[in-house]
């Protein structure tokens, strides 16, 4: 009887899901999603959107699973994600919706303006570990990090640690709310967050990729003018099988009604 | 200092330390209600939130609970309370039985992640079931079970066993002595475990984390295969995402207070029907 | 009549049936979860310790035939730069990734599918003695000149002794549990000293000296606090304590283990109190007025006779305490910073098993070793939270063969 019950639910359950789309994955490219989706929706009701975070590697993974059908990730896909879905006869599909400039932070209190890529690496990795040595006062510098789920996690680890490991015992917050509120509390943090999550209770330093010659401040138009070394796509993963079921979603959000939200969202759109 | 005096700091200490801990157990209940009250209104309880949850309301999240509670305790409560009966009806005392109350008491202590992890791994990813409604029911459900069969076997041991004999002396079937005799005395008290079982459902967001939890859905969910919102998760998200944290915070305690206010309602609403119950028994 | 009575037999017999049946699902139920956890747990002890679908491989002719997961970690962090350190030959490690293949080799050279790929990895590899290639097996360079680093398993000493917990790192993720089980003891009890005294207290009072009138009042207000939501305390924790703690103590950070401790100390009191009071209250009212008649004061028959008597009431309280600590998720991943480090110092951020199961579940691809190390420390909080729950049954059993 209860069986029957099920049954029939999930039969009910199955014929309104036609036109769902799941989005799920990383909290960098939530806000863009979540607007898109409310925005989206005004105009197509009978498709139905779900926005989810967790991070770029949940978003992936659930892709592997197929219990997503769109990974948001602030992040490539990574060789052995793609190994995973190939082996299983999937090809993914990657879609760049917006690009993003990552931004260092640290409390508004903290004298220091600027940093090197090396004097970042060392904060990361621990060997740097006071304020004074890279030109500030002597206080204890606390690096605050992503969960390992981050897709801002692994890019920060790719293009500025040079692939070295975080430093062992990083703080780790599970989202980037968190992040700016630890900051914006603690004197001696420092931490990385995407360009739409910075707000007034934070300081962005401006950082040098070329050994201390030139420092530029994370913002639009650094990032249009492409003089901000530390710039990343954000990505739309599908898969091939399911490009019908999303295209029209995605359609939007290339479309320059998507493209508005990108903008206003915070981010760099990718016209 | 003589036993007169030694009594009388004792006593002061234990009042201060009365004192204090309530004060302490107050001043967060009244955190939070001073600032969610000022938040809460037709239309925060009514709208869907907008503009990276700083404007709106929290309407799919409260629907949301409210579905995964119904849906949890749709399949724990008959299991439950069918177990019960035959654990305390029907089998004997042998090692079997032992042994699923030795289970069910481990299993109620198990820390509510762990019924996260086994829910995603078997529901969500072994049974394809998807992060959906269904999922998180059943995943909710397994934690719920326990309670539930251990309030219902406390229930039935409340009724005397003189019934039971009466009963059957009368000529009774057994089916007859427990449907008529049996389960009418020790009902409330099951209900009792329901209402119990529901306050906790409905405040638990680790085993919704992996799924059913949705961020964000501009709509409500329409079968057992969509995600939904929930209460405890939006208010983690409230919490630690969100492109605006100060932003977002006022609708945050307005959801603490939400989820607050359903959580004692269900416990108050239980107590009061325990001790009108234990005053009937009284008379 | 008959008819009647067979019909009624029959029905009496499905009931049975279905009830047993239920009592049977339910009993296969719990014993399934337990064993698909245990079994979920224990193949990660059949995984490689080398990324999972990866291989190191160096040039035939370098004698170093196996690399320690500490000597690969300190070589990818440029820590070790050098063969000779490691026992090899004089020259500069030169590390190489599978993604370096593709600035090498355009995409179209490397055919369809990369067929051609392992075969260019292995000439890559056969140009550099001193290369450490870092490769997919599915793409194993092929080559007279290339040698794979022998790969051992991930052990248990490796797992349950371990210090480092970083399970995305590359090469080598490190799954050592130290850092996490020694965190989660500490948060727990520390918040149980402090629950401890607190909650004695207020049950001693409630019990022994408040008016009927404020017992009736206070216990069950106190008890309708045990239901609050754990996400309600951390949110609480998150936007008073944290703040607070950093403040007050002059601490470089808000998020301390002492954080989570005291947060968990206030979820856990109304418990602690609530259990207490009963076991104080049930000391016979016989023993007390013997006490009382003998001339004691009413102090010295509470801590004299009271709580002696309801010693292992207490204790049950204490167990039950720290069981919800144990397992407590949300409250203390919003608190405590969640740094796997070992933690030396109360004043430090720790992350606890359930805030890395919860942080990190959702990446873990299903069957990989960090899902299964992740299956582990589920396994790891459930025979903590069996022996808590078995103690605390053995402790109120011992009550009962009093001869009281």
């Amino acid at each position: 009887m209860k069986n029957q019950i099920l049954f029939a639910l999930a039969l009910c359950g199955i014929a309104f899901n036609v036109n769902a789309q799941k989005i799920k994955g990383s909290e960098t490219v939530l806000p863009i999603s979540e607007k898109a989706a409310q925005v989206f929706m005004k105009t197509n009701s009978d498709n139905k959107v779900t926005v989810t975070g967790g991070g770029s590697g949940v978003g992936l993974a659930a892709l592997i699973e197929g219990t997503t059908d769109i990974a948001q990730a602030s992040r490539k896909i990574k060789f052995s994600e793609k190994q995973k879905l190939q082996e299983s006869g999937k090809t993914v599909k990657e879609v760049t919706i917006a690009l993003d400039a990552l931004a260092v932070i640290i409390n508004p209190s903290n004298k220091v303006t600027k940093l090197t890529k090396e004097q970042l690496e060392g904060i990361f990795t621990g060997k740097i570990t006071n304020w004074k040595e890279v030109g500030g006062e002597d206080l204890k510098i606390i690096p605050y990090s992503r969960e390992t789920s981050s897709g801002t996690y692994e890019f920060f680890k790719e293009h500025v640690l040079s692939n070295k490991n975080y430093m062992s015992g990083i703080m780790s917050m599970p989202a980037n709310g968190s992040i700016i509120q630890s900051v914006s509390q603690t004197k001696g943090a420092i931490a990385y967050v995407g360009l739409a999550y910075l707000n007034s209770s934070v300081q962005a330093v401006s950082v040098s990729f070329n050994k201390g010659k030139t420092y530029t401040a994370p913002s639009v138009e650094n990032t249009k003018n492409k003089t901000y070394p530390v710039v990343r796509p954000l990505f739309y993963y599908y898969l091939a099988q399911s490009e019908n079921k999303v295209k029209k979603y995605i359609d939007f959000i290339l479309s320059p009604a998507g493209q508005k939200i990108v903008e206003e969202v915070g981010y760099i759109n990718i016209k | 200092m003589n036993k007169k005096h030694s009594q009388f700091v004792a006593f002061l200490i234990f009042k201060l330390l009365g004192i204090i801990v309530v004060l302490i157990l107050f001043s967060i209940l009244g955190f939070i209600i001073i600032n969610g009250v000022r938040v809460i209104n037709w239309e925060f309880l009514s709208k869907f939130p907008g503009e990276g949850m700083t404007t709106g309301g929290i309407f799919p999240a409260i629907v949301g609970t409210l579905y995964l509670t119904i849906g949890s305790l749709l399949f724990a409560f008959p299991l439950g309370v069918m177990s019960a009966l035959y654990t305390q009806e029907y089998a004997g005392k042998g090692w079997i039985v032992k042994t699923i109350r030795m289970m069910t008491n481990n299993l109620a202590s198990v820390p509510s992640i762990v019924f996260g992890l086994f829910g995603m791994s078997l529901f969500v990813n072994k049974l394809n079931f998807g992060d959906s409604l269904l999922a998180g029911s059943l995943t909710l459900g397994l934690l719920a079970l326990p309670v539930i069969i251990r309030t219902t076997e406390e229930a039935l041991k409340a009724v005397p066993d003189t019934y039971r004999a009466a009963s059957l002396a009368l000529g009774a079937t057994k089916l007859q002595t427990i449907s008529k005799v049996v389960l009418p005395a020790a009902m409330p008290n099951i209900i009792t475990g329901l209402i119990l079982s529901i306050g906790r459902v409905s405040g638990e967001t680790a085993p919704i984390l992996f799924t059913v939890a949705a961020y964000f859905l501009p709509h409500l969910p329409s079968g057992v295969f969509d995600q939904a919102m929930a209460l405890p998760y939006h208010l983690y998200v409230l919490a630690t995402s969100g492109t605006d944290i100060e932003a977002s915070r006022p609708m945050a305690y307005g959801t603490a207070l939400v989820l607050i206010l359903i959580v004692l309602t269900m416990n108050l609403l239980a107590t009061f029907i325990r001790r009108k119950l234990e005053k009937k028994r009284s008379k | 009549m008959q008819k009647k009575k067979i019909i009624r037999r029959i029905l009496d017999k499905t009931t049975e049936y279905l009830l047993t049946f239920s009592g049977a699902i339910t009993g296969i139920a719990i014993v399934f979860i337990t064993i698909f956890l245990f079994t979920e747990g224990a193949a990660l002890f059949k995984s490689p310790e080398v990324e999972q679908g990866y291989e190191l491989y160096v040039h035939a002719q370098n004698p170093i035939n196996t690399l320690s997961p500490a000597e690969t970690k300190k070589i990818f962090d440029s820590e070790i730069t050098n063969w000779k350190d490691i026992g090899g030959k004089d020259g500069e490690i030169k590390i190489f990734r599978i993604d370096d293949a593709f600035s090498v080799y355009p995409e179209d050279e490397l055919g369809e599918n990369y067929a051609l790929l392992p075969q260019k990895l292995g000439e890559l590899i056969a140009q550099d003695e001193n290369i450490l290639a870092f490769l997919p097996k599915q793409y194993a360079p092929i080559g007279s000149s290339v040698k794979a680093l022998v790969s051992h398993n991930i052990q248990p000493s490796d797992y349950f002794l371990g210090k480092e917990w970083m399970p995305t790192a590359t090469p080598v993720p490190f799954f050592g549990v130290m850092p996490l089980v020694l965190g989660t003891l500490l948060v727990s009890i520390v918040a149980l000293i402090i629950a401890l005294p607190l909650g004695l207290g207020v049950a001693i009072y409630l019990s022994e000296l408040a008016s009927e009138k404020q017992r009736r009042l206070l216990k069950p207000v106190i008890e309708l606090l045990a239901g609050i939501p754990s996400v309600v305390y951390g949110f609480f924790g998150l936007v008073v304590l944290v703040p607070a703690i950093q403040k007050s103590l002059h601490l470089p950070v808000g998020e301390t283990a002492f954080t989570g401790s005291l947060l968990l100390a206030i979820m856990a009191l109304p418990t602690i109190i609530s259990v207490a009071e009963d076991a104080l209250r049930n000391t016979p009212r016989a023993m007390r007025e013997a006490s009382l008649a003998m001339g004691a004061t009413q102090w010295q028959t509470i801590y004299r006779v009271v709580v002696p008597y309801a010693k292992s009431g207490i204790s049950a309280a204490v167990v039950l305490g720290i069981g919800r600590a144990i397992g407590e998720t949300m409250a203390v991943m919003m608190v405590t910073g969640n740094a796997a480090v070992m933690p030396h110092s109360i004043f430090q951020s720790v992350r606890t098993i359930p805030a890395t199961i919860a942080a990190e579940l959702g990446e873990a691809p299903a069957g990989g070793p960090h899902y299964q190390a992740l299956f582990l420390l589920g396994c790891i909080l459930f025979v903590f939270t069996m022996i808590i729950s078995i103690s605390a049954e053995i402790i109120s059993k011992k009550k009962n063969y009093k001869p009281h």
